[in-house]
């Protein structure tokens, strides 16, 4: 395992706002990271401060051994996909992507002219009357075909439709097989992405909640389904996540259980389905949401 | 801890200078608005005055009337606008292209510097395009009917590379103005923009305030006098330099924000 950037307690604040609060972690290389949470989270300061679009109040932030602010030579190696991407308002696509192999060195032109078609982008059209959608294709389209070492993609999707985002996943993933590369994709739609993340980030707050393998953070929690009372004598003094009941049938989410634990779940006739990630993470960040409800 | 890779691609590290070349071709990457636009804006206005000047030589004979009428058109500020518009050409290239360059890895430094490279090859070329235009203004008695917009008297009575060097140097001095003004509201947005002009007129204020009460406007005239056209313009060089330079240490710590 190699680490490509890595943050040491890295702190981002506006005024009195803590964006990013003593974040420490580590990116490793040819992996596809996601970097999850709720808006406001953190998450796009966080790629802004990797990146070198934002300086750090405090920590630090290493990217390719060096700090990438005002660095050409981490920056090269590097390319970052935001949602509020700017273009010129005189541009249309067409002068995007004749500047593009300017700035990055592994561009290709080919794979970029098959994702426009793909993509149905209409390169004359002036940047400002394309819809939201086409307008998150160049993005996506940029990101891919840069083939960057390090490729952030921030929301890249607003806009798209579930065609679409199909499309940009599918093409990440064979693109990202045949040429290696580390991603980070942040996303509030974590089960359309669930399957391509090898690592999850969650952030809230500024703060950084988890920083696992994707599929240790599935094992982490199992949900038990069965007859209602079964269910609460497996359960037992066990912390529940989640309980949900129907009948006198029970479904509970709990933590993570051991091989001997699973044995005995199946012995009393009950059954284990995972949880998907997108559960977790709400479980994880909705705290603050259910103090709001509460008190409301 | 863990070891970091110092991953070397193996393709060419572009240069120090090839990266500022690359900005420089992102600004002309549609050239509509630094290049084409001014033209058809120049020439528009040069057309509108040159049908004026043939209906008011349609209606003077006398030769000697003539003469009079061609000296008051030297006074035309038309070809004037050109300065202010480069101004606007400065701001809006800077506000519109920062992001997106930030956006494809560029650094602040090659983007600054890329930039204002683009700001001098623009001053050259229309320079350039302008002395042009008043070599023929002058070769075709003001385009056949006495007018002047190219040689207006603005650009100084003197020869036609003093007339170069002059407008060359006000594109410069409304160029890096126009560039400090675009980091400013890059950086600090409108509000940095208010406080500047704020700023700057405090300071005009201050300066006709001290030459006022010292009663120096003598002097201030004197000065212009003896330093002569071109020297003035040549003094605007320091106002220029000191744009370029600060506009540079502005943009070092811009965001780009939406």
């Amino acid at each position: 395992m190699t680490t490509i950037a890595e943050a040491t307690g890295l702190s981002k604040h506006f005024g009195a706002v803590r964006a990013v609060d003593d974040v420490t972690f580590a990116l490793e290389e040819d992996r596809i990271h996601g970097l999850l949470g709720r808006n406001g989270a953190g998450k796009s300061t966080l790629m802004q401060l990797l990146t070198g679009q934002e300086f750090a109040t405090s920590g630090s932030v290493r990217v390719f051994g060096a700090s990438p602010a005002e660095n050409a030579s981490v920056l090269r190696n590097v390319c970052f996909i935001k949602e509020s991407q700017r273009y010129p308002d005189d541009w249309k696509p067409k002068h995007v992507f004749r500047s593009t192999p300017w700035f990055f060195e592994h561009w290709d032109a080919e794979f970029a002219e098959q994702l426009i078609d793909e993509f149905r982008l209409p390169l004359g059209r002036p940047i400002k009357k394309l819809s939201r959608g086409q307008l998150s294709s160049i993005g996506v389209i940029v990101g891919l075909a840069s083939r960057a070492p390090l490729t952030f993609f921030d929301e890249p999707y607003l806009g798209l439709d579930a065609v679409a985002r199909q499309l940009f996943y599918d093409r990440l993933l064979a693109d990202y097989a045949e040429h290696p590369r580390t991603v980070v994709l942040s996303t509030h739609l974590i089960d359309e992405v669930s399957n391509l993340l090898e690592h999850v980030f969650v952030i809230d707050q500024g703060r950084l909640l988890v920083d696992s393998s994707a599929e240790d953070l599935r094992s982490s929690a199992t949900t038990v389904v069965g007859k209602a009372n079964t269910v609460d004598e497996f359960v037992g003094g066990r912390e529940v996540l989640h309980r949900d009941a129907l009948g006198g049938l029970a479904s509970v989410t709990v933590a993570g259980l051991d091989d001997a634990e699973r044995r005995a779940a199946a012995a009393a006739g009950l059954e284990l389905a995972p949880v998907s990630l997108q559960q977790l993470v709400v479980r994880i960040t909705g705290t603050a949401q259910k103090e709001f409800e509460v008190s409301a | 801890m863990t070891a970091i890779a110092l991953t070397q691609s193996p393709t060419r590290t572009p240069g120090a200078l090839q990266r500022v070349v690359n900005v420089v071709k992102l600004h002309f990457a549609n050239p509509y608005t630094v290049l084409i636009n001014p033209w058809i804006i120049l020439i528009g206005i040069f057309l509108v005055n040159l049908a004026i000047w043939a209906i008011i030589m349609s209606q003077v004979t006398d030769p000697a009337d003539r003469a009079d009428v061609t000296e008051g058109f030297s006074y035309s500020g038309s070809s004037l606008f050109i300065f202010v518009y480069m101004m606007i050409v400065a701001i809006q290239a800077m506000n519109q292209t920062f992001s997106f360059a930030l956006g494809m890895s560029v650094t602040r430094r090659d983007y600054y510097l890329g930039s204002a490279l683009t700001f001098v090859l623009l001053s050259a070329v229309f320079a350039v395009g302008m002395a042009v235009l008043a070599a023929i203004e002058e070769a075709t008695s003001g385009w056949g009917v006495g007018g002047r917009m190219f040689t207006s008297i603005y650009f100084g009575d003197g020869p036609w590379f003093e007339r170069l060097a002059f407008v060359f140097l006000a594109m410069l001095f409304f160029f890096f103005v126009g560039a400090v003004a675009a980091t400013v509201f890059v950086r600090w947005k409108a509000l940095g923009l208010t406080v500047l002009l704020g700023l700057l007129g405090l300071i005009t204020l201050a300066f006709v305030a001290l030459v006022t009460f010292t009663r120096s406007w003598g002097s201030v005239g004197e000065w212009f006098a003896t330093t002569g056209f071109l020297g003035s313009a040549l003094w605007s060089l320091v106002i220029s330099a000191v744009a370029g330079v600060a506009g540079f240490f502005i943009l070092r710590r811009a965001t780009p924000r939406g």
